[in-house]
């Protein structure tokens, strides 16, 4: 899908908890996520630390489609 | 370590009123088995039935699979650290009932539990239609968490599998077999001239029904570590989990895991069985780094030449899979993957969620996604309601004649990772 949608020439970031699969299967923006079962939360925070983690997930994602590349990418949570 | 396997032919299970093996027919009292399930506060009742090979039955939706098995000789007993005390198990003597299998069912847990035939075209593509089968249908009591009535029938099928394997104890063995394991520093002595070989079988430690336990350890919370596969044989590893049924690795799976056998079968004559690292396979990425990380760093500071590596399920641990692989050739050392694919229903998919050239020699157990339509069978054991919803099935696999039509995925065992089946591809 990733793939596919940047074809016709719109950017795609994939968060996604696994990288190396993102890599191998050809995404240019990569953002890593928290675990397999919870890819974009984690239930384990209280309900305020994960909106946090949930914000900073999203911002990390925007900043990344709003930057240029020159290969695959994985821009890391901070 | 040494161990002996004495196996005794089991031809076929009957209930009667003692529980014995007499003339290769395993006797079973079912209301003494009730009484060890019922134990279980977590569980409302039990049912018994008996599923032989050829016969027109179908065991649905099947939970884990255990081999009848206890200790004659040597330290611990069957299934350590879950049924009995945790104790260092592998070496001595063990009994084996060949040819039973204890089967678990009931209402389903999760979407991943699969289906046995015992006869048809679907009966070829798993073990267990060769096996005489005791199933054990659980209903489990109301509002138990998945989690609790997941724990309630893993140990009560470990429970009757130990109580029937008990039975075997006193009686003398139809063949035995035996099996020994050297120290590392031992064994380099005993074949100076012959390829050290390792084995890195990578377990499932992914939650509720994707867990594996290692003396009863939830293997998601261990890092990487090592034990003799002769411990294998007696219990040590046992299923929770039923990731797919097609390449979950039941808990007769372990017992008998194929790659240990043929390991041990050349050991001394092409090879020097020297090692086995068990690892997992967790969600978190950085779990899979460190875990294949300490994969590598054993096999490096093991000295060792090969290693095979096999996987469990399919999906996010082919990442595990490469990262173990990959980790290991840069040490130095060749490695062989066995896993199997998931390559559409066409078969042109990509196979693998991951991949690496480094990864360039592979045994492939088949492809999961092919489908298959079983016919109606006369007695299903358990129950149909779940067909469309575990794993391999879909809309519309109910037909109304009474037949299945599902991916092989649905069929436990039927593309087995440790090669514990007869299918392949080249």
């Amino acid at each position: 899908m990733v793939k596919e949608i940047e074809r016709v020439g719109i950017p795609v970031v994939h968060v996604c908890t696994v990288t190396p699969i993102s890599m191998t299967v050809g995404a240019n923006r990569i953002v890593p996520a928290i675990a397999i079962p919870y890819p974009l939360g984690n239930p384990t925070l209280d309900v305020k630390e994960e909106k946090q983690l949930r914000r900073k997930i999203l911002n990390t994602a925007l900043e990344a489609l709003s930057t240029e590349v020159d290969g695959q990418t994985i821009f890391e949570v901070k | 370590m040494k161990l002996e396997l004495g196996c005794i032919k089991i031809r076929d299970i009957m209930f009667a009123d003692k529980s014995e093996i007499r003339d290769g027919i395993l006797y079973v009292n079912a209301k003494e088995l009730e009484q060890i399930v019922l134990e279980d506060e977590h569980i409302s009742a039990v049912g018994f039935d008996i599923a032989r090979p050829g016969e027109s039955v179908r065991i649905t939706p099947v939970k884990d699979v255990i081999q009848p098995r206890a200790k004659v000789e040597g330290g611990g007993d069957m299934f350590p650290g879950v049924v009995t005390k945790v104790a260092t198990v592998g070496s001595g003597k063990t009994h084996v009932l060949d040819g039973a299998a204890v089967v678990t069912v009931g209402k389903i847990v999760g979407f991943q539990e699969g289906i046995i035939d015992m006869t048809g075209i679907g009966a070829d593509y798993t073990p267990f239609s060769k096996t005489n089968n005791l199933v054990v249908d659980f209903s489990p009591k109301e509002n138990l968490t998945a989690n609790e009535y997941e724990k309630a029938i893993r140990v009560a099928g470990l429970k009757v599998a130990y109580a029937l394997g008990k039975l075997g104890v006193s009686h003398t063995p139809d063949e035995t077999k035996t099996y020994e394991y050297s120290s590392i520093i031992e064994g380099s002595k005993l074949y100076p001239d012959l390829p050290r070989v390792g084995y890195v079988m990578m377990l499932q430690s992914q939650g509720l029904l994707h867990d594996t336990y290692v003396y009863g350890v939830d293997m998601k919370l261990s890092l990487t570590t090592m034990l003799s596969p002769t411990e294998v044989m007696d219990g040590a590893i046992l299923s929770g989990n039923c990731v797919s049924a097609c390449d979950k690795n039941t808990t007769y799976h372990h017992q008998n895991n194929p790659v240990i056998e043929d390991l041990f079968a050349e050991h001394g004559k092409t090879l020097n069985f020297a090692a086995m690292i068990i690892t997992n396979e967790n969600v978190f990425l950085a779990d899979k780094e460190r875990s294949s990380d300490w994969s590598a760093k054993l096999v490096d500071y093991l000295d060792l030449d090969g290693v095979i590596i096999s996987q469990e399920g399919f999906g996010n641990p082919d990442t595990d899979l490469i990262m173990n692989c990959v980790k290991i050739e840069k040490t130095g050392t060749k490695t062989v993957i066995i896993t199997d694919e998931y390559a559409g229903r066409e078969g042109t998919s990509q196979s693998l969620a991951d991949a690496d050239p480094l990864a360039d020699a592979l045994v492939t157990a088949g492809n999961a996604n092919q489908v298959i339509t079983l016919p109606k069978l006369d007695r299903v054991i358990g129950t149909l309601d779940f067909t469309e919803k575990i794993a391999g099935g879909f809309a519309g696999s109910l037909e109304a004649d009474g037949s299945i039509t599902v991916e092989i995925q649905a069929i436990t065992g039927a593309t087995n990772e440790l090669g514990f089946n007869r299918m392949s591809a080249r």
